[in-house]
């Protein structure tokens, strides 16, 4: 070994522990300028001051929408304590958390994140590489989103009695502290998992009976509803459940959502103890999650691989046969398409998660549902359009995944209108059935829609297809950003994509609630699905000529398409 | 006459201010096993990328067989294979799958696609990963699986941007004994690589790039001869090996390193 002593050291920092070492904080100036070094070089091209544009953009949008979350927790939580009401306080803290996580895991596959996991070449010790990992992209849509949330709860609480001031802070930065941990855990459990078959699989059935317990969760939450009306939209009957409602509730009080509102009421009643032990709970449960994600963090920092190794017997059926048989390049691309989607986390994971997340928005109309005698009449358009939200990244990013096999595109003797047109028949077909899955789980949740309700909403579906697969060709051919196809949380995205996709989904989704509200303001519901239809026939039109335009649009990107997939930064 | 396998005038590229290839004319008769060779940047993967239709020339004309080739000439791409540089593969399909994608868009039909995909697995010896997928290939499978992918229809030209880097002894030799194969039967070969050594053994031509410009071209005993005339006191009886040539001609002088690096226990 070399002698570390000798004038070899010269100039190199002393290597301590701890994430405060002088070499850590050397470290951490190199980090920061070499955030700032890429920052600066991104302006030295169009598209990348384009992108800081869209970044800013973006950031200002979640803000807002974090502000208007904030302002509502807010309101919500002064009237009720100014009523007095303190106890229903925990239906918010829970709101708040799962929000907050919810936010996380379905825009996860959005966010940027940098990989840390080209750190490892260096001495950083694994102080460091934690706390990093917590720092980078600490400013997202969720922190962004929960934190004002927080911060809208504890102008509430205060306005309305200042004296909790002091407990309330101290509950909200556990729980905050909480959120952001558990987040960071759950993302990087999901990768882990998600990387294995086997676990993908129990991962699924885990989906699948937590929906199954949202649905029997939901009566409690009615149960605890202050001014609830007592109604019944379906569902089993709250009588039935009530040793299931009564544990549900005992439980819920021991978990940090529902320490972090026992904390008020407990400063509300002056029971100092009970507040320094729900404290203490809740600090213990900040550090299991800290701790969670700690040991995963410690594997990646030992250099762990999640590659999916061959498994024998499966696999070899499954790749004996061609799954579609036909000859032509359509089939084949279609085939690939298939195969790639299901080996790839972070698409599979945006078309998927969607589906789960309505039946959770699905519950929150049926809560929520209060302020109208009856569950509003066009939530099942509402849970049917959310599912359809992650096929943004497939459709408006049909290249992305492609890496460096998109130089194959243009190496087939194949016009590249047939590729996409295949890719846009896959997605088409993917779309239909997941508009499919939604409907029928948000019906479910809320109960069977009307007839005119549903032929307007398919009436949207048929114009919204086409609109989308028109203007995600487009897009995806003039700002296609690689997939990292491994891991779900670390994309390099690209937010002048996310945002431009978003604006074109929203007008399409404006068109169909401007189409399907004017016509029920007027009574006229059924009038809807013929107007979306006449729509739908424009969209269809625009979307035949961009597919007879792609070939020229995608020759004349051909350069910087390449070089935007290609390159592994 | 056949017309020549690639021919092009004038070929050049910027990027930015940046002038990549500059006025490159060259002809690669049908069934040579052409050599393009240059240092690091000298522009050889630009010029594969222009010949294939991944980049577009900013100036200049290619033809393939004969007839003039741009990206939209979808019957001249049924004729040529590439390795491109970095290669072309996708990562979240396994060997099998990926050949068997790109038979199918070469149109190829099924039978042949399968049999030609066990075929390649088997001489490539990838034959035992098969069920991998190709992300988790070591680099020198990649390789392999790249140029199995290149000739799985059969080209008339192909085009190979360092083919050999990362493949190991055993598959290199059986690679080479391949693509000679393919000389035989009439196929044409546009190699680059640093290994100046299987350029000498395999390739009849040769051209060399620095900078963007061609500065040889022709057979390597043409070459040979060339630099020999130009060396002071050489005799006319030493036979230059292709890296003295080569390093003739590029101008690296091959002296000592400018500076040492004193720190470097
Ligand atoms: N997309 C690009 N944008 C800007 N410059 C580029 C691009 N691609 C290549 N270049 C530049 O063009 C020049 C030639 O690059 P090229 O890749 O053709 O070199 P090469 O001869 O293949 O080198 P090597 O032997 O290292 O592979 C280099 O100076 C390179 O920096
Ligand atoms: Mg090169």
């Amino acid at each position: 070994m070399a002698d570390l002593s000798g004038p070899f050291d010269a100039g190199l920092a002393p290597t301590g522990p701890g994430p405060f070492s002088r070499l850590a904080r050397v470290q951490y100036a190199a980090l920061i300028a070499m955030r700032a070094r890429i920052f600066a070089n991104n302006f030295r091209t169009s598209s990348g001051a384009f992108e800081f544009g869209a970044r800013a953009i973006s950031y200002f949008i979640y803000s807002l929408m974090g502000l208007g979350l904030g302002v509502g927790a807010g309101s919500v939580a002064f009237s009720l304590v100014s009523h007095d009401h303190l106890q229903p306080l925990f239906i918010e803290f829970w709101v708040i958390c799962i929000l907050w996580q919810a936010i996380s895991i379905a825009l996860a596959s959005l966010q940027e994140h940098f990989d840390l996991g080209s750190l490892l070449r260096f001495p950083v010790n694994f102080g460091s590489f934690y706390l990093l990992h917590l720092i980078f992209g600490l400013v997202d849509a969720s922190t962004l989103a929960g934190g004002l949330s927080c911060l809208g709860l504890l102008t509430g609480i205060t306005l309305a009695r200042p004296d909790l001031f002091g407990p309330t802070v101290l509950a909200l930065l556990e729980f905050a502290a909480f959120n952001i941990l558990l987040v960071r855990a759950i993302l990087a459990w999901l990768d882990r998992w998600l990387a294995k078959r086997r676990s993908r699989e129990i991962i699924s059935a885990v989906f699948l009976l937590a929906t199954v317990s949202v649905q029997l969760l939901n009566p409690v939450l009615r149960e605890d509803r202050p001014f609830a009306h007592h109604h019944h939209v379906g569902g089993p009957k709250t009588g039935e459940l009530r040793p299931w409602v009564n544990a549900i509730r005992t439980t819920q009080a021991w978990l940090p959502p529902g320490l972090a509102s026992a904390v008020v009421w407990e400063a509300d009643q002056h029971e100092s103890t009970a507040i320094a032990a729900s404290l203490g709970i809740l600090g213990i449960f900040v550090l299991g999650a800290g701790g969670l994600l700690g040991i995963r963090l410690r594997a990646e920092y030992r250099g762990e691989n999640l590659g999916e190794a061959p498994s024998r017997s499966k696999n070899e059926k499954r790749e004996a046969a061609w799954l579609i048989s036909g000859s032509g390049p359509i089939s084949a691309e279609i085939e690939k398409e298939l195969r790639t989607l299901f080996r790839s986390m972070p698409q599979l994971y945006a078309v998927f998660v969607p589906m789960v997340m309505v039946v959770i928005i699905g519950s929150l109309f049926r809560t929520g549902a209060t302020a109208i005698a009856h569950p509003f009449r066009l939530a099942i358009p509402i849970c049917v359009a959310y599912g359809l939200l992650g096929f943004t990244q497939l459709i408006y990013n049909n290249l992305g995944a492609e890496g460096k096999g998109i130089q194959l595109v243009f190496l087939f003797p194949v016009p590249v209108r047939t590729v996409i047109l295949a890719k846009n028949l896959f997605h088409g077909a993917l779309y239909i059935f997941i508009a499919l899955v939604s409907g029928v789980l948000a019906s479910l949740r809320i109960g069977r829609p009307d007839p005119d309700v549903i032929a307007a909403t398919v009436g949207w579906l048929i114009f919204a297809l086409p609109a989308n697969l028109a203007a995600g060709n487009v897009i995806s051919l003039t700002m296609a950003y690689r997939v990292n196809l491994g891991r779900i949380g670390r994309q390099s995205g690209s937010q002048a994509n996310a945002l431009l996709s978003m604006l074109i989904q929203t007008t399409i989704l404006g068109i169909g609630v401007g189409v399907i509200s004017l016509c029920s303001i007027f009574d006229r519901l059924w009038l809807a699905a013929p107007i979306l239809l006449a729509f739908a026939v424009v969209a269809v039109i625009a979307w035949l000529t961009v597919l007879r335009n792609v070939d020229a649009m995608a020759n004349a990107r051909r350069d910087t398409l390449i070089a935007k997939l290609v390159k592994t930064e | 006459m056949d017309p020549a396998a690639i021919e092009t005038h004038g070929l050049a590229r910027r990027f930015g201010d940046l002038i990549a290839v500059e006025n490159v004319t060259l002809t690669v008769t049908q069934g040579q096993f052409f050599g393009f060779l240059g240092p690091n940047g000298a522009g050889k993967s630009t010029t594969i990328k222009m010949l294939t239709g991944l980049l577009e020339p900013s100036a200049g004309t290619i033809e393939i067989l004969g007839q003039p080739f741009s990206s939209t000439a979808l019957h001249l791409k049924r004729q040529i294979g590439v390795v491109p540089e970095g290669m072309a593969l996708l990562g979240r399909l396994t060997a099998t799958e990926y050949l068997r994608f790109v038979g199918r868009m070469y149109g190829l039909d099924r039978a042949t696609v399968e049999r030609r995909t066990e075929e390649l697995l088997e001489f490539m010896q990838l034959a035992n990963e098969r069920r991998k997928m190709v992300t988790d290939f070591s680099h020198g499978m990649q390789k392999k699986l790249a140029l199995a992918a290149a000739v799985i229809h059969g080209p008339k030209v192909l085009f190979l941007d360092e083919p050999f880097e990362g493949v190991d002894a055993i598959a290199a030799g059986m690679l080479k004994s391949m693509l000679q194969g393919m000389i035989q039967r009439g196929t044409t070969i546009f190699l680059t690589t640093h290994v100046l050594e299987i350029v000498e053994r395999l390739c009849s031509h040769v051209a060399i790039i620095h900078q963007g410009r061609l500065v040889a071209n022709g057979s390597i005993e043409t070459l040979r001869a060339g630099v020999a005339s130009t060396l002071p006191g050489a005799e006319s009886g030493q036979r230059l090996t292709l890296e003295e040539i080569f390093l003739s001609i590029v101008g690296a002088g091959g002296g000592e390193p400018v500076q040492e690096l004193s720190w470097l226990t």
